[in-house]
């Protein structure tokens, strides 16, 4: 049974999905929210949030059922991901280029890119990655227990497991030398800060700690890629640099954008998706036993996770015309925010939603997105680290125990954890 | 016998198909989907049926 199933009570009166402390509260709370807005407002019309120095924007619809979210995302050509799939509020042409790369990209120019960069996510390419992911994996909980041996037996989940797994495994990828991980780390986590006061100092001034932390990143990118156009190498910086797309090749700030993208994506989402998994077995010890007795589990168990903890919570798409949509009439130039972390828990798809099953066996997700031409590129990639993280927290790390509530990313976009309290058991 | 079909205007090379049916769709080093196996044997269906409803830009259809 799972806690989550008690549902708050909670009514739609002052609901406010762009109020940044919505996002502080306890999922349940935010699901029973969800769960209204799906049966009454199932395109519930919000105003936007303010970032200082930008215009604010006319609103946008927040959808929350999984049939609707599947016809906006299969349906590139009438709602559109150029004008901005990462951000509420419109962004200046140059930046939205900058951060959003292929995300906030259009056909042709989004099928042509992506056909390069699939080629380095295919199942095949990661079969022969399977060593080093599991290499990886084991070095990251070996070093957490010795942390937790060195001190108190304490660990942070986040800090200690979910985060270095993830940041390792792309920046093997790409080629990023050692001495540059932690500058990577720490600037990625601006970018998606989602302006939690943590991480943006100048509450003023978010946009200035954004740009300096995307420069920051493109620096590193722009000298590997000048060195891996002098001396190659088997990485996925030389494939960018060598690549041509219909006899054009990407050009430095492509590839910085690129680079960008993948860093941030690949590391946020996954270690979110650790972190909250971590947090849900403790929440759920039948499901967590159950897993780590069964391997043939795998499959299934990862999907939940993903499904249950929706790493990133919304997409957004414009309209390029006038439509209606399931009953909902709509004109060119109204955004969507696509809640894939409600579609995930759309009884009219998922069976006891709020029911946390590591079997669930029918389970058509939207944690990677819908679907359309934007899939999540790093699926496999992604499904990889979860299933080996949790096997060897099983096998080398069986006396985790959470002991203390998470604190919160105040990020409507990214569903993170900034801390999780833990303590080896057995390390005392 | 049941045949699949890949519309190559919608595929972008994402390999769920294969992840779920390893023996039947394999993205080649090019990023192309390569058919291994284009009329699947009948105990492959369920696999491809859900490849095929996996698809991320419904590029697969199942003719019978």
């Amino acid at each position: 049974m799972s806690l989550d199933a008690a549902v708050p009570a909670v009514d739609l009166d002052g609901i406010d999905l762009s109020d940044r402390d919505f996002w502080l509260r306890p999922p349940a709370e935010r699901h029973a929210v969800f769960d209204l807005l799906r049966r009454q407002q199932p395109f519930a019309f919000f105003a936007e949030p303010d970032i200082p120095m930008l215009e604010t924007g006319p609103g946008y619809y927040a959808v929350t059922r999984h049939a609707d979210l599947d016809a906006i995302s299969s349906q590139p050509a009438i709602f559109c991901s150029g004008q901005g799939a990462v951000s509420i509020t419109d962004m200046p042409a140059d930046l939205n280029e900058f951060y959003g790369s292929l995300i906030s990209m259009d056909d042709p120019r989004h099928a042509k890119i992506r056909r390069i960069v699939s080629k380095a996510f295919t199942p095949r390419v990661l079969e022969r990655l399977v060593g080093s992911v599991q290499e990886i994996v084991d070095d990251v909980l070996e070093q957490a227990r010795r942390t937790a041996q060195a001190g108190d037996g304490t660990l942070d989940v986040v800090a200690d497991i979910a985060a270095p797994i993830p940041l390792r495994v792309i920046c093997d990828m790409m080629g990023v030398p050692d001495e540059d991980r932690d500058l990577v780390l720490a600037q990625s986590n601006i970018v998606l800060s989602g302006g939690d006061p943590e991480l943006i100092e100048n509450q003023d001034d978010p946009l200035t700690a954004f740009l300096e932390a995307g420069m920051a990143l493109a620096g590193v990118m722009e000298r590997l890629a000048a060195e891996r156009v002098e001396r190659p190498r088997e990485d996925l910086t030389t494939a960018l640099v060598t690549t041509e797309v219909d006899g054009e090749q990407l050009s430095h700030q492509e590839i910085a954008s690129f680079f960008i993208l993948l860093l941030v994506a690949g590391n946020e989402t996954t270690r979110n998706a650790i972190s909250q998994g971590v947090l849900a077995l403790s929440e759920h010890p039948e499901q967590r036993a159950r897993w780590a007795a069964d391997p043939s589990l795998n499959r299934t168990a990862v999907e939940e996770i993903v499904r249950w903890t929706s790493p990133i919570t919304w997409m957004r798409r414009t309209a390029t015309q006038d439509g209606e949509l399931n009953g909902q009439r709509f004109t060119a130039g109204d955004k969507f925010l696509l809640f894939y972390a409600a579609a995930n828990r759309d009884p009219a798809v998922f069976r006891d939603p709020h029911v946390l099953d590591l079997g669930r066996d029918a389970n058509p997700h939207f944690g990677f997105g819908a679907h359309g031409p934007h899939f999540c590129l790093g699926a496999h990639l992604a499904r990889r680290e979860i299933a080996v993280t949790f096997r060897e927290l099983f096998e080398r790390l069986p006396d985790l125990e959470v002991t203390g509530p998470p604190d919160r990313l105040r990020s409507s976009f990214v569903n993170g954890l900034k801390r999780l309290p833990a303590r080896l058991t057995g390390a005392r | 016998m049941s045949r699949v079909v890949v519309d190559r205007d919608r595929c972008v090379g994402s390999g769920s198909c294969e992840a779920l049916a390893p023996s039947v769709f394999e993205v080649d080093d090019d990023g192309v989907l390569a058919l291994l196996r284009p009329e699947p044997a009948d105990d492959e269906l369920p696999d491809v049926r859900d490849a095929v409803q996996a698809c991320p830009t419904r590029a697969l259809t199942l003719a019978d």
